[in-house]
């Protein structure tokens, strides 16, 4: 009998409460290991062990993997009009509540590296949150974003379109460090 | 990296409890969201919106800096010896203990789409787990692994190292569905 399954990743369906819990927190699991690896790839390299940073490379992308078919179970993969939205929600609930939520608790404590790493990530959060909802509208009209390149920012992920900044407004990185999308 | 790079990241700290519970919350977010706009460029690709799916490849990468600089933050990030070790234990906790009590109970809850999807995850962790013991021995030593391609299969992350089998052990994907690193 052919497997209707192969070669196709899992499908969204109606689930169990448990079960729904757990493929979100196998998402979870599986996203952070892939952004662990990716780093340790870095750190191999940098020590002299490239083909322990290939393999590592090549096992997030394995994570990565997972981490699709675990979204698709659970029903997170929608039109790009959906996932615009979705993204947006994700930004916004990072800017409005989540990061000043831990600066609080950061400055409270004293923690100035982790107040240095929460300031990094909120005000990129703030560059994509505002070319989100540019680009929603856009596809909102059937059309794609202009062709014009994305520049992040390597240390803190400062997100620009158009011309790379001369050097980055939140962390004072210099232009040439930017990646070109 | 050179040292005016490293010099701008947030450094390793002492961290107080509250703030790094926040700490690694933050990274697990920002970790699904990496993840999530990788998915979302596919889908924005698919639906002929080539600079949406840029878009969401550059943000995705801009949390990806964010991941790794609470991770550094939280002193994730050490030497490849321990960071071999420490993927080490992350695969056979999935493999021991998340994925059988995962899988058991969406076998209970007739979930075949969340089985499958759990399967995929839980075969692919142990070819991970091997790669790393083995890769650690090497490091122990001072000692690099060999320079073998390294090659995921895309639907279920099945992990090869050396040549490509004509179709997947686990999903039955064909040969070109691999992808090499």
């Amino acid at each position: 009998m052919p497997d209707p399954f192969k070669n196709t990743p899992p499908a969204p369906e109606d689930k169990g409460v448990m079960t729904a819990q757990n493929i979100a927190a196998a998402l979870a699991g599986e996203s952070q290991a892939s952004q662990k690896y990716l780093a340790f790839a870095d750190v191999a390299d940098a020590e002299g062990y490239p083909n322990v940073g290939r393999l590592f490379r090549a096992v997030a992308y394995a994570e990565s993997m997972h981490a699709r078919n675990h979204l698709s179970v659970l029903g997170g993969i929608g039109t790009t009009t959906e996932n615009l939205k979705a993204a947006w929600g994700g930004e916004t609930f990072e800017i409005d509540e989540m990061y000043p939520a831990y600066d609080a608790v950061a400055k409270l404590q004293g923690n100035d590296s982790a107040r240095t790493s929460i300031s990094y990530a909120l005000k990129a959060e703030m560059d994509h949150q505002g070319i989100y909802d540019s680009t929603l509208k856009g596809v909102e009209g059937k059309k794609d974003l202009d062709e014009t390149p994305v520049y992040v920012c390597p240390i803190c992920g400062h997100t620009a379109l158009g011309k790379a900044p001369a050097y980055c407004m939140q962390c004072g990185t210099t232009a040439e460090y930017f990646k070109e999308f | 990296m050179d040292e005016a790079f490293e010099k701008r990241l947030p450094k390793p700290e002492d961290l107080n409890a509250m703030t790094e519970e926040s700490l690694k919350a933050a990274f697990a977010g920002e970790s699904q969201a990496a993840e999530k706009y990788m998915v979302f460029a596919e889908q924005a690709d698919e639906e002929g919106f080539p600079n949406i799916a840029k878009l969401f490849r550059a943000i995705s990468f801009a949390e990806t800096r964010h991941a790794r600089n609470h991770l550094r933050v939280m002193k994730g990030i050490n030497s490849t010896v321990d960071n071999l070790a420490t993927a080490f234990a992350g695969e056979s906790f999935e493999i021991d203990e998340m994925y059988p009590a995962y899988g058991e109970i969406a076998k209970a809850q007739k979930n075949v789409q969340a089985s499958r999807s759990i399967r995929y995850a839980v075969k692919a962790e142990m070819d991970h787990k091997w790669m790393y013991s083995e890769a650690h021995e090497k490091a122990v030593d001072g000692k690099d692994i060999a320079a073998q391609p390294v090659s995921v299969c895309l639907i279920c992350g099945h992990t090869v190292i050396g040549d490509v089998p004509d179709k997947c052990p686990v999903c039955a994907a064909p040969k070109d569905q691999y992808k090499t690193f």
